[in-house]
C-alpha cells in the first residue's frame, strides 16, 4: 500500500507541485523582506561595529597614549603605531603616528577591548566603498576626524573623572590639537 | 502594382506585425521573469528604473547595445558570428504558421490572405519542428567557435539535450495530429472549436493529458530553462555556450532564447488547449451583435493561453532546482519517451475503435 502510495506521488508529480504551492503562495501572499537599499537604510543594532576611530577628550586632547597594545591585539594587522615622548615630558608617551590599514580589518574589534584609555571606538559609519583602495589606508588625521564627526559628545579629562585610573593614563594640552 | 509585389507587401506587412509582437513580447517577458521570481522568493525585482522598474528592458536593451563587441582571439570569426543569427532565425521563423486569432480570409484588390496566420501551409508543425532542430545549430556551434572550454562543454550538453527532448517533444503531439488529421495548425485550431471539452487537452475518444505533460516537461527542457537549464548552469559552465559572447551578439542568444520560449507557448495553446477558440461556443461579440470584433476576443484567448504557459516557465523557475545530467538524459529516454509512444499507440486504438466520438 505505501508503496503504491509512493508510485502514485511520483507519477503525478506531487512533491513538484507542493513546491508549486508554496511559490504560488508567496506570490499571491507578497510582502518582500528587500530594503531598497540607498533609498532606505536598516536600522543598526546598539553594539553594532563600524568604522574605528580614534577619539579625544572634551577639550580637544588625545586619549591615545601610544602604549601599542592594540597593535599587539589585532588578529589582521591593521594597527601600526609610531609611539613617541612627549616633549618635556619623559614619563608620557603619545602616538606620534597611528595609521590603519583598512582593507584587511576584519571589525572584530580586539584593539578597541585591548585599549586601556578607551582611545579607540567603533563607531556606526559602514558606507566606506572607495574606488581607490589607497584611500582606506588611513593615517592618524582621518581616524581623529572620524571620531570627530561620529561622537560629538566626549568624555571629561581623565583627571576629572574617576580617581582610580590608572597612572599613565593621562592626556596632554601641547601634542596635537584638534584643528579649530 | 503587380499581384506580386502586392502580394509581397501584404505578407512583409504581417510579418512585421508578428516580429514586431513578438520583439514586443520578449522585452516584456525579460521583466516579468525577474518581477515574477522576484516575488515569489520574497523579494522585490528591479526597482531602480522607472517607476517600480517598469523600464528595466529598456535599459538592458540600451546596455547591450553598446557594450563592446568581443570577439576571442583563436576563435572561428565566421563560425562565432553567425552562430548567433543560427540560434535566432530558426526561433523566430516558425511564427509564420502560428494562428493568432480566427480563420477569416480578407480579399484585396482580388488577392485572398489570412490576416491572422502569415502562411496557413499544409506542414506547419512539421516544419516548426524542423526548424527548432536547426536552432540546435547555433548554439553548439556558438559554443566550438568560443575557443573556450566552458562553451564547448555548455555547446554539447545543450546540442544533447535538444535532440532528446525534441524527440519526445515530436512523439508528444503525434497524439494531437492523429486527432485532427492534419499537420496544419490552422486546421488543428479550428477543429478544437466549441466548449472547452473539445480542445485536445480533454477531448473524446482519447485525452491527451500524458501527451500535455510529456509535451510540456520536453518544452521546458528544449529551450533550455530551468530545471533542465544545464547548458548555460552558471554554477557549473559561467554561461555555457554563451559565455565569450557580449554586446549584440549576446541579445542574439537572449532573444533567441525567450523567442522560443514564446512560440512553444504557442504550440500548446494552439495544439492541447484549442488555441484561439474561446471556452465556449462562439464569442461574447457575436452575441452582441459585433461578428466584425470577435476577433479580438479571439486574440486574448490566444494571449490569455500563450501568457499562461510562460508564467509556467517561470513559476517552474522559481520553484526547481536543476537536474544532473544524468538524470535529465535518464528522464528523457527511460521516462518521457515511452509515455509519448504508449500515448501514441493508445490514441492511435481509441481513434480506430471510435472514429465519429
Amino acid at each position: 500500500m505505501d508503496k503504491l502510495k509512493q508510485w502514485l506521488k511520483t507519477i503525478t508529480l506531487y512533491e513538484i507541485l507542493v513546491g508549486m504551492k508554496t511559490t504560488l503562495a508567496h506570490l499571491l501572499h507578497y510582502k518582500p523582506i528587500t530594503l531598497q537599499y540607498p533609498h532606505e537604510k536598516r536600522t543598526l543594532p546598539e553594539n553594532y561595529r563600524g568604522m574605528l576611530a580614534l577619539l579625544r577628550y572634551d577639550d580637544g586632547t588625545e586619549k591615545c597614549v601610544g602604549c601599542d597594545l592594540c597593535e599587539a591585539a589585532c588578529p589582521s594587522r591593521v594597527i601600526r603605531v609610531v609611539s613617541a615622548e612627549v616633549p618635556g615630558e619623559p614619563t608620557k608617551r603619545y602616538a606620534k603616528e597611528y595609521y590603519m590599514d583598512m582593507t584587511r580589518c576584519l571589525f572584530c574589534g580586539m584593539c578597541v577591548d585591548a585599549c586601556p584609555v578607551d582611545a579607540l571606538g567603533m563607531t556606526r559609519e559602514f558606507e566606506w566603498a572607495v574606488y581607490d583602495k589607497r584611500q582606506l589606508h588611513l593615517n592618524k588625521q582621518q581616524l581623529l576626524a572620524i571620531g570627530d564627526r561620529s561622537f560629538p559628545v566626549r568624555e571629561k579629562r581623565l583627571e576629572l573623572q574617576h580617581p582610580n585610573t590608572a597612572f599613565f593614563n593621562v592626556a596632554f594640552k601641547h601634542v596635537p590639537q584638534k584643528p579649530a | 502594382m503587380s499581384e506580386l509585389g502586392l502580394r509581397f507587401t501584404l505578407s512583409l506587412i504581417q510579418i512585421a506585425v508578428v516580429v514586431a509582437i513578438v520583439i514586443v513580447t520578449v522585452l516584456i517577458l525579460t521583466l516579468a521573469e525577474r518581477k515574477v521570481l522576484g516575488w515569489m522568493q520574497d523579494r522585490m525585482g528591479p526597482m531602480e528604473v522607472g517607476p517600480y522598474g517598469i523600464l528595466q528592458p529598456f535599459a538592458d536593451a540600451i546596455k547591450l547595445f553598446f557594450k563592446e563587441d568581443i570577439v576571442p582571439a583563436g576563435a572561428n570569426k565566421f563560425l562565432f558570428t553567425a552562430a548567433p543569427l543560427l540560434a535566432l532565425i530558426p526561433a523566430f521563423i516558425g511564427f509564420a504558421v502560428i494562428p493568432w486569432g480566427p480563420d477569416w480570409t480578407v480579399e484585396f484588390n482580388g488577392i485572398v490572405i489570412k490576416p491572422f496566420v502569415i502562411s496557413d501551409i499544409n506542414i506547419g508543425i512539421l516544419y516548426i519542428l524542423a526548424f527548432a532542430s536547426l536552432g540546435a545549430y547555433g548554439i553548439i556551434l556558438g559554443g566550438w567557435a568560443s575557443n573556450s572550454k566552458y562553451s564547448l562543454l555548455g555547446g554539447l550538453r545543450s546540442a544533447a539535450q535538444v535532440i532528446s527532448y525534441e524527440l519526445n517533444v515530436g512523439l508528444a503531439i503525434i497524439g494531437v495530429i492523429i486527432l485532427a488529421g492534419s499537420l496544419s495548425l490552422v486546421k488543428i485550431t479550428n477543429a478544437q472549436s466549441g466548449w472547452f471539452w473539445h480542445w485536445y487537452l480533454f477531448a473524446l475518444p482519447a485525452p491527451q493529458v500524458f501527451a500535455f505533460v510529456v509535451y510540456v516537461i520536453s518544452a521546458v527542457a528544449e529551450t533550455n530553462r530551468v530545471p533542465f537549464d544545464l547548458p548555460e548552469a552558471e554554477s557549473e559552465l559561467v554561461a555555457g555556450f554563451f559565455t565569450e559572447y557580449s554586446g549584440l551578439r549576446f541579445a542574439f542568444f537572449y532573444l533567441a532564447e525567450y523567442a522560443n520560449m514564446i512560440l512553444v507557448s504557442c504550440i500548446a495553446a494552439a495544439m492541447f488547449l484549442g488555441g484561439w477558440n474561446a471556452p465556449y461556443p462562439g464569442t461574447i461579440f457575436d452575441l452582441l451583435g459585433l461578428p466584425s470584433l470577435a476577433w479580438i476576443e479571439n486574440t486574448m484567448w490566444f494571449a490569455a493561453k500563450t501568457y499562461f504557459f510562460l508564467f509556467l516557465f517561470f513559476w517552474l523557475r522559481a520553484t526547481l532546482p536543476r537536474l544532473r545530467y544524468d538524470q535529465l538524459m535518464r528522464f528523457g529516454w527511460k521516462v518521457m519517451l515511452p509515455i509519448a509512444l504508449a500515448n501514441i499507440v493508445i490514441t492511435s486504438i481509441a481513434v480506430y475503435l471510435f472514429p465519429n466520438a
